[in-house]
C-alpha cells in the first residue's frame, strides 16, 4: 500500500451565518494515498467541496476550523520551520490548519495541490490569451520566461489534446467551445505541477460526450503526471468510471468509506443503499424511481446519533441516540452504521441492493 | 476596423450638421434688439442696414446654405460682429483653444494618477479603514457643491502657496504654481468619479470565477489585483474617460473664470448674452466635435481593451 500523501484528522468546520453556528463538517476523518484517485460522493450541501476548500486554504471568510488538522507530506520536511510542522509514522508533514498568512498558502497553492474548479466558461480570464494564462502558471511555481516557456506551453497544450496548440496560445477564452476551455483549465493546473488536483464537479458544465472525453484525458495525465486526483462529485458514473476508492458523505461527516468495487457492489451504510437506490439505471421500467424521502438535518443544530437515521425507515433506536463508530467491513472498507455491531439484529438491504451484489459477484468470476 | 471607423466618422458628421442647423436656427430666433447695444435710439434704416450687414435679412434656408458652404469651402467659421467687431472667429478662438485644453489634459492626467490608485486601493481594502476613508472622501467631494469648494480651495490654496488670487498677464500664465489650484478644482469630481467606479467594478470582478482559479493557481494578492482584476474592472470604465474629459472642459467655464485663466470656459455663455451668433456656431461646433471624438475613443479603446469586442463583423461569429 503506498503511503498517504494527505490525512484528514477529526476535521471540524463552523460557519458564522448571522450570529448563528453551522456545522458543516463534524469530525472527518480521511487518508488520502499517494498516486491514487479518490471519489468524494453526497449530495449538495454534504460537504465536499468545504472539505475540499480547506486543502487550498479557500474556505469562505466566515467559516473557520474549530478542531481537526490536515497533514499534507508532500513537501517533506521542506516547511520544518512553520508552525504546523511535524512527523508521524508515515513522514514529516506540514498541518495546513495552522497556516495563519494568506501568503503561506503561496507555498502549497498550484504547485503542491491544485483545484480544477466547477465552471470552465468562467474560470477563465476573458481578457488573457490561453497562452498568457498557462504561462503565468509557469512563471510562477518554475520561473519560465519567454521561449522556453511558450514552448512548454505549446507542449502542455498538445498534453491536454488541444488541436492546432501554436494557433490556440494566441486565442482568447471566448473563441473556444466549453470542452476546449475545459481542457485549458486542466492545462493550467498541468502547469502548475501540483501533486494533488481537486477535481470540483469536473464535468457537470459539460455534455456527455465531451465529459467522456475529459475523463479519459484526466485518467491519462493522472498516470503521466503522477498525480493523486481528489474528484468531488455526485454522478456515481463519473465515480465508476475512474475512481480508486470513494467515500460517501453526508451531512458534513464521512459515512462509509471504501475501494470502488465495494462501494458499489457491497455497501453496508443505509445513506449509500438509498444513493445507489436512486440510481436511473438501476430503476426498473415502469417502476417510479427511487427517491430518498426527507430533508438533510438542519446543521444548526448539534445532529444527535446517526445523521441519516431520521430519513432512513430502518433506523434502529439507537441510531437516533447515539453516532455509531466506524465498523471494519474489510481492511479497505468501512463505514459510520450500528448494523454493523454483532448486536445488532440482522437486516437485508433493499432489493435493488442486493441484485447489484448479484451483478458484483459476476463481474469478479468473469473478470 | 477601418470600414467601421469610416461609417463612425461619417455618422459623426452627420450629428455635428444637425447640431450646427439646430443651434444655427435657435440662435436666429432671438430678438433683434439684441443685435444692437443702442436699439432704442435707432432709426427703421439703421436697424435695416444693421441687419443686413450681418446677412440677417435674408432668408433662414438661404443663411444656412452661405453658412455650411463657407464652413466646407473655406473653412470659415464666420466673422464675430459684437463681440470683437469684425474678428474672425477663428482668430479670437484660436489663442483660447490651446489654454483650455491644456487646463483639461492636466486636469484628466491628474485625475487618473490619483483617481485609479484611489479605487484600486479602496477595492484592495475593501472594508477596512481606507476603504471607508475613501468612501467619506468621495462623498464629501460629491455632494458639496463644487462652486463651494471651488472657492474654498481658491482662498485657502493661493494663500497657503503665497501666489495671487488670480493669473495676472503672462508672468502669472507661465508659472507653474499657478495652474496647480485650478487644475486640483477641476480634478476632484472626476478623482471621487473614476475612484468610486473602479472599486465597485473591481469589487465585482473580485468574485468572479477567473480569481478563483488565479488564486488556486498560486499567484498573489497583488499580482491578482493588478494583473487579473485590474484590467478587467477597467474595461466598462474606459469608455467614460472620454467623455468625462469633455465634461471637465465644458466644466471649466467657472473655474477659468475664478482663476482669471483666458481660455474658451466663460465664453459661451458671454457669446450667447451678447448674440454674436457666429461665436456661439463656431464654440458649440467645437464642443460638439469634442463630444464625437470622445465618444468614437471611449469604443475604440474599448476595442483595445477587450478582445471580445469587435467593431468589425464577422459572419456567423458570435
Amino acid at each position: 500500500m503506498s503511503k498517504n500523501i494527505l490525512s484528514v484528522r477529526n476535521l471540524h468546520v463552523k460557519f458564522v451565518l448571522r450570529g448563528r453556528e453551522l456545522h458543516a463538517l463534524r469530525g472527518i476523518n480521511l487518508d488520502v494515498r499517494d498516486g491514487e484517485s479518490i471519489a468524494i460522493v453526497g449530495e449538495s450541501g454534504s460537504g465536499k467541496s468545504v472539505l475540499n476548500k480547506n486543502f487550498i486554504g479557500l474556505l469562505d471568510q466566515n467559516g473557520f476550523i474549530p478542531e481537526g488538522e490536515i497533514r499534507y507530506y508532500g513537501m517533506g520536511d521542506k516547511l520544518r520551520h512553520y508552525p504546523g510542522a511535524g512527523s508521524d509514522d508515515n513522514g514529516s508533514y506540514i498541518d495546513l490548519t495552522a497556516f495563519k498568512k494568506k501568503e503561506d498558502w503561496l507555498r502549497i497553492r498550484g504547485s503542491e495541490i491544485c483545484m480544477i474548479p466547477q465552471d470552465p466558461m468562467t474560470s477563465l480570464n476573458p481578457l488573457k490569451t490561453i497562452g498568457w494564462q498557462i504561462s503565468e502558471a509557469l512563471l510562477l511555481h518554475k520561473g519560465m520566461r519567454g521561449k522556453m516557456a511558450y514552448e512548454e506551453t505549446i507542449r502542455i497544450l498538445e498534453d491536454v489534446r488541444i488541436d492546432d496548440p501554436r494557433r490556440r496560445y494566441k486565442q482568447y477564452p471566448h473563441e473556444l467551445s466549453g470542452g476546449m476551455r475545459q481542457r485549458v483549465v486542466i492545462a493550467i493546473a498541468i502547469a502548475c505541477s501540483p501533486r494533488i488536483l481537486i477535481c470540483d464537479e469536473p464535468t457537470t458544465a459539460l455534455d456527455v460526450t465531451i465529459q467522456a472525453q475529459v475523463l479519459s484525458l484526466l485518467h491519462d495525465l493522472k498516470e503521466r503526471y503522477h498525480l493523486t486526483i481528489i474528484f468531488i462529485t455526485h454522478d456515481l458514473g463519473v465515480v465508476a468510471n475512474i475512481a480508486d476508492r470513494v467515500a460517501v458523505m453526508y451531512a458534513g461527516d464521512i459515512v462509509e468509506l471504501g475501494l470502488v468495487d465495494e462501494i458499489f457492489f457491497d455497501p453496508r451504510h443505509p445513506y449509500t443503499w438509498a444513493l445507489l437506490s436512486s440510481l436511473p439505471q438501476l430503476g426498473m421500467r415502469g417502476e417510479e424511481l427511487y427517491a430518498i424521502r426527507g430533508t438533510p438535518p438542519n446543521l444548526f443544530k448539534e445532529v444527535q446519533g446517526d445523521a441519516f437515521a431520521a430519513r432512513n425507515p430502518r433506523a434502529l433506536e439507537i441510531d437516533k441516540r447515539e453516532l455509531p463508530p466506524y465498523f471494519e467491513v474489510s481492511p479497505t472498507h468501512y463505514a459510520r452504521t450500528w448494523l454493523l455491531d454483532p448486536r445488532a439484529p440482522k437486516m437485508d438491504p433493499p432489493a435493488v441492493i442486493q441484485k447489484l451484489k448479484e451483478l458484483g459477484k459476476e463481474e469478479t468470476h468473469h473478470g | 476596423m477601418g470600414s467601421y471607423i469610416a461609417k463612425r466618422l461619417l455618422r459623426s458628421v452627420l450629428t455635428l450638421v444637425i447640431i450646427l442647423t439646430i443651434v444655427f436656427i435657435l440662435v436666429r430666433q432671438m430678438p433683434l434688439e439684441g443685435y444692437f447695444p443702442n436699439f432704442e435710439k435707432m432709426t427703421p434704416e439703421q436697424i435695416k442696414n444693421g441687419l443686413h450687414s450681418m446677412g440677417l435679412d435674408q432668408p433662414l434656408p438661404v443663411q444656412l446654405y452661405h453658412f455650411f458652404r463657407d464652413l466646407i469651402t473655406k473653412g470659415d467659421l464666420g466673422t464675430s460682429r459684437i463681440y470683437r467687431q469684425n474678428v474672425p472667429v477663428a482668430e479670437i478662438l484660436a489663442p483660447k483653444i490651446p489654454v483650455s485644453v491644456r487646463l483639461g489634459t492636466m486636469s484628466l492626467i491628474v485625475s487618473l494618477l490619483l483617481g485609479l490608485p484611489m479605487g484600486t486601493l479602496m477595492a484592495k481594502y475593501k472594508g477596512k479603514f481606507f476603504d471607508h476613508f475613501g468612501t467619506g472622501v468621495i462623498v464629501l467631494i460629491e455632494a458639496v457643491p463644487a462652486a463651494v469648494y471651488y472657492l474654498f480651495i481658491q482662498f485657502y490654496g493661493t494663500e497657503a502657496l503665497g501666489i495671487g488670487m488670480t493669473m495676472l498677464g503672462d508672468k502669472d500664465f507661465n508659472n507653474w504654481q499657478y495652474w496647480i489650484l485650478p487644475v486640483l478644482s477641476m480634478s476632484l469630481g472626476n478623482i471621487a468619479y473614476y475612484a468610486m467606479w473602479l472599486r465597485r467594478y473591481m469589487v465585482d470582478e473580485s468574485t468572479k470565477d477567473y480569481v478563483l482559479l488565479a488564486r488556486i493557481k498560486g499567484a498573489g494578492e497583488g499580482r491578482i489585483m493588478f494583473r487579473h482584476i485590474f484590467r478587467n474592472a477597467f474595461v466598462p470604465m474606459v469608455q467614460y474617460i472620454p467623455t468625462s474629459f469633455l465634461n471637465t472642459v465644458i466644466g471649466s467655464i467657472y473655474i477659468e473664470s475664478l482663476y482669471s485663466i483666458p481660455g474658451m470656459g466663460g465664453l459661451l455663455v458671454d457669446v450667447i448674452k451678447k448674440q454674436d451668433n457666429a461665436m456661439v456656431q463656431a464654440i458649440v461646433l467645437l464642443f460638439a466635435c469634442v463630444g464625437v471624438i470622445g465618444l468614437l475613443l471611449g469604443d475604440l479603446m474599448m476595442v483595445a481593451l477587450d478582445p471580445r469586442i469587435s467593431l468589425a463583423k464577422k459572419g456567423g461569429d458570435k
